[in-house]
């Protein structure tokens, strides 16, 4: 019976290292999904409310790619300038921090909040000239703290094939990657 | 763009952080261009300014030129967040119609490449070792006045041939500082400029009207490939086979190689190397003597002081290793089946004899009437405003680059400026031309990458590519009419570079002559309003920026309408009948060397391209290397294979290179392609096979002085070792397929 011992313990260890890489796949999809993770920082705390709730601007307003490429692209400096150049800066240090930006020709580097991997070929357009809104899949933006946009859906494969299935659209692999 | 504005560089880091920018980036060195950092995966940038095509938020197709080695090309950008994506032929252009050539769709490799100098240098180190420090254009340009201004109109440009605005503001700059302006061609050209100013008048290519001819005669030349024009040639040559319902186009090719362009031939009739005026005479004695001449041709002063006689088919038939029968049928098939048209080109123009090549081949079109008539050879006018717009001139021969490689070592010159033309590479080492630069002349390249001669330089200038700058060109070959392309910037400068012509206006300026325009943008607008004022044309706007926007958007100005040149009666000049000689030994175990050019890298100017080193080329598919290709038989004779290494030695020097087995050779010569052995050129180009202009002897055609690339005879030794070629051909097993079946290449001269 002892024989078995130090085989048994061993396999047991092996198990163990191969649970390790298992338990961070899991870890990975379920314990740390994209929803659950915190707001990332922003260099500028950037007010979507104000621009949307308040000004009622469109989303496709600033990102315009979204309605016709398959990037939703982020503006630059310049669109925002266009309203911004005459809207006073005085006790606004995050917008003061724009228009320096602007002023020195600095671009500014922002944290994306989502990111779909290289494999996946996601284009906005489709998905908004099929008539889906914006917030389907980011949420209320709008209502989120400035510079605190979270992701709110899951965007994993598994979320993408239970909208396409509801939808009826093409589940085919080529459907995304290719 | 204003001061501390974001740069086209930090806009594409934006861009490389998407999943687009990802997939273009992949490969390129982070150091330079793009950015690869794991850090800044989850950074998405909002620059500075808006995009061009902000507005819309779709593609803009932009029409613009290339001005390139072949004739030149109209070409339309897809240009999408001010970025250059896609290049195509422009369907209005009437030289291309919607056509582009290799070269032409990796222009945006050129614009955007990983070793593009991104900014003036200065020399930090000895000469040829590379070690430059990076300047801003204030200090650059005060070394470069200085540099002008010690030089004292001892001055030396190099380009390669110019036309229209650039042709211009070169010509009066050089005129303003005293300096002279010489052009690097390749030798085949410069001769076959002179054999078309001693046949048809002029130093002007003509266009070969293939889609109407019924019968192509051609000796040598690569028109579908890498000879003047070959996309325009290969839509005539479409015509030619197809494009009519009751005729299809019949095609022999006449030289010592099968090459790509001969493999789309009815008919290869393989004859020795340089002996190609030689069988053109005696085609002329067989027309003449069986009355076949058209509308009383006298071969008599076509060919002046040379007896047809003497070249009758059994007198010429063994020395060009053809029979006798071979040569009637084609001086009778030429003769009968018309409209046909005889050109020659390429390796028919490399010998020594070349220009006789040439000027026999070409003299045959006067035979049956094929000048300046339809199907035939069709002359162009040249510029429609000459003075404002130059043609471009006849490159400079090997024997005029001796005299300046001595004259700039001997301290002839103060300064040497470089643009366009790599010498040091292009040239024989035994002109010393490298040795040259380093005897005290301060040398400036305008260069964009790390070549040859720009590793000798003291000062580079980084200039503007072909999609980031302005341009009007006059076309050499044209299409029959006046024609000036219009080249414009389709996307802004993606590196701190100049436009080469902006610099040049700053070097009459500091001469003390300003030229009357700021820049080159103003010189081209201004030289546009002079087409307008001419008048005719494809543009009847009568406002002059709807003038203007109307050749921006067309891509140029060109006069269909305009009266042809009238066709000469017969050549001007004569050309006396010669033999080719050759360098090197003559044994058993020698061979004729016949670099020629490949339809992706030419003569190696776009090497560094990544996409054209990629290209096969057509016949061997052979890719990024150099090898030389021999045929089967001597191949079995030699014991060698395809992979086997062999060491060629001729009268300049020796190399080592792989062999090819070749069906498509002619037991006596050795092929070899040119275009690799950079030393310097990109990572792309660099340490890749080897340069075979290092075995050209320096033999020289007899009366244009151009080098002979094909007279040297080289021999060959057999290494004992073996690489593996890297070719297409063979790297998939082929697989018999019941409706497909597999049929061997047979050697036809076994």
């Amino acid at each position: 019976m002892g024989r078995f011992i130090k085989p048994a313990i061993f396999g047991v260890i092996v198990l163990l290292v191969l649970a390790i890489p298992a338990l961070a796949i899991v870890a990975r999809s379920y314990i740390l999904a994209p929803p659950e993770q915190p707001a990332k920082t922003q260099p500028i705390a950037f007010p979507h409310s104000i621009h949307v709730n308040t000004v009622g601007l469109d989303c496709t307003f600033c990102h315009r790619g979204a309605t016709t490429t398959a990037d939703s692209t982020v503006p630059a400096l310049q669109l925002c300038m266009g309203c911004h150049s005459v809207i006073p800066t005085q006790d606004k240090p995050q917008l003061q921090m724009l228009v320096d930006a602007f002023n020195s020709g600095t671009p500014i580097n922002w944290t994306r909040v989502h990111q779909l991997p290289d494999h996946v070929h996601f284009v906005h357009a489709m998905h908004i000239n099929a008539g889906f809104s914006c917030s389907t899949c980011h949420g209320d933006v709008a209502s989120m703290a400035p510079g605190a946009v979270v992701q709110v859906r899951d965007l994993r494969m598994g979320d993408c094939i239970t909208c396409h299935r509801e939808n009826n659209a093409k589940t085919d692999c080529s459907t995304c990657h290719y | 763009m204003r001061k501390g504005a974001m740069r086209r560089r930090d806009f594409l880091k934006l861009v490389a952080a998407t999943g687009a920018g990802a997939v273009v980036f992949t490969g390129c060195d982070p150091s330079t261009i793009g950015d690869g950092s794991p850090k800044r995966e989850f950074e998405i940038q909002s620059p500075d300014l808006n995009p061009q095509d902000f507005a819309w938020g779709r593609d803009l197709w932009y029409a613009t030129a290339f001005a390139g080695v072949s004739g030149g090309s109209g070409l339309i950008a897809r240009v999408y967040e001010g970025r250059a994506k896609k290049i195509d032929g422009n369907p209005d252009y009437p030289l291309n119609m919607g056509r582009s050539s290799a070269l032409e769709q990796a222009l945006v490799q050129e614009l955007y490449h990983p070793d593009r100098i991104g900014g003036p240098l200065a020399l930090n180190g000895d000469r040829g070792s590379g070690k430059y420090k990076a300047l801003n254009w204030n200090d650059a340009m005060n070394q470069f006045n200085s540099m002008i201004t010690s030089a004292g109109g001892s001055v030396l440009l190099i380009t390669p041939p110019v036309s229209g605005s650039v042709a211009n503001i070169v010509g009066q700059t050089i005129k303003a500082v005293g300096g002279q302006h010489v052009t690097f061609e390749s030798d085949d050209r410069v001769v076959l400029r002179e054999a078309m100013n001693r046949v048809f008048g002029s130093p002007r290519f003509p266009t070969i009207d293939l889609a109407n001819a019924e019968f192509l005669l051609n000796f040598g030349a690569e028109f579908l490939s890498d000879w003047i024009s070959p996309v325009h040639l290969s839509m005539g040559y479409g015509e030619f086979r197809q494009g009519r319902a009751d005729v299809r186009g019949r095609y022999w090719h006449v030289g010592p190689q099968l090459t790509a362009t001969a493999s789309n031939a009815d008919k290869w009739i393989p004859i020795k190397p340089g002996t190609e005026g030689m069988v053109a005479l005696s085609m002329a004695q067989v027309i003449t003597s069986k009355n076949l001449a058209k509308g009383g041709a006298d071969a008599g002063s076509i060919y002046q002081g040379i007896t047809l006689d003497d070249y009758a088919p059994d007198k010429v038939a063994s020395k060009a290793g053809v029979t006798a029968d071979q040569i009637t049928e084609m001086a009778t098939m030429f003769a009968q089946q018309t409209p046909s048209v005889a050109i020659a080109g390429t390796s028919a123009a490399a010998h020594t004899n070349g220009l006789f090549n040439l000027t026999a081949v070409y003299a045959l079109n006067y035979l049956t009437g094929a000048v300046g008539t339809k199907g035939g050879i069709m002359l162009n006018p040249g510029s429609p405003i000459s003075d404002t717009l130059p043609e471009s001139t006849t490159g400079t021969s090997y024997k005029d680059w001796q005299s300046l490689a001595q004259k700039i070592g001997s301290g002839g010159f103060k300064l040497v400026m470089v643009y366009g033309a790599n010498p040091v590479y292009s040239l024989p080492s035994s002109i010393g031309f490298k040795d040259a630069l380093g005897k005290g002349a301060k040398v400036v390249s305008f260069s964009n990458f790390m070549d040859e001669t720009t590793v000798n330089a003291d000062l580079v200038l980084p200039t503007h590519v072909t999609l980031e700058d302005w341009g009007l060109h006059v076309p050499d070959p044209g299409p029959g009419y006046p024609i000036v392309a219009l080249q414009q910037p389709v996307v802004e400068p993606f590196v701190d570079s100049r436009s080469f012509a902006d610099l040049m206006l700053g070097v009459a300026k500091t001469a003390g002559k300003a030229l009357p325009w700021d820049n080159n943008e103003a010189a081209v607008r201004a030289m546009v309003a002079s087409l307008q004022q001419k008048g005719g044309g494809n543009v009847n706007a009568t406002d002059p920026k709807e003038y203007f926007v109307t050749v921006q958007s067309q891509g140029g100005w060109w006069d269909e309408k305009a009266a042809a040149p009238s066709a000469p009666s017969g050549p001007s000049k004569p050309t006396a009948a010669a033999d080719p000689k050759f360098a090197g030994d003559t044994g058993s175990d020698t061979f004729s060397l016949l670099p020629y050019p490949t339809n992706s890298l030419g003569q190696g100017d776009f090497a560094h391209l990544p996409w054209l080193q990629a290209l096969p080329e057509p016949i061997s598919t052979g890719v990024w290397t150099t090898w030389v290709e021999l045929n089967p038989t001597t191949g079995k004779k030699m014991g060698v294979g395809t992979g086997d290494v062999v060491k060629l030695t001729s009268p300049a020097g020796n190399m080592e290179l792989p062999v090819y087995i070749n069906p498509a050779a002619a037991p006596d010569v050795a092929l070899v392609p040119f275009g690799q052995g950079h030393e310097f050129f990109s990572r792309y180009a660099e340490k890749r096979g080897q340069n075979v202009v290092s075995l050209i002897a320096p033999q020289m055609e007899a009366e244009t002085g151009a080098l002979a690339t094909a007279g040297t005879r080289v021999k060959i030794e057999k290494m004992n070792k073996k690489v593996r070629l890297s070719r297409f051909e063979g790297s998939v097993p082929a697989y018999q397929l019941e409706e497909y079946p597999i049929i061997e290449i047979q050697n036809l001269n076994q």
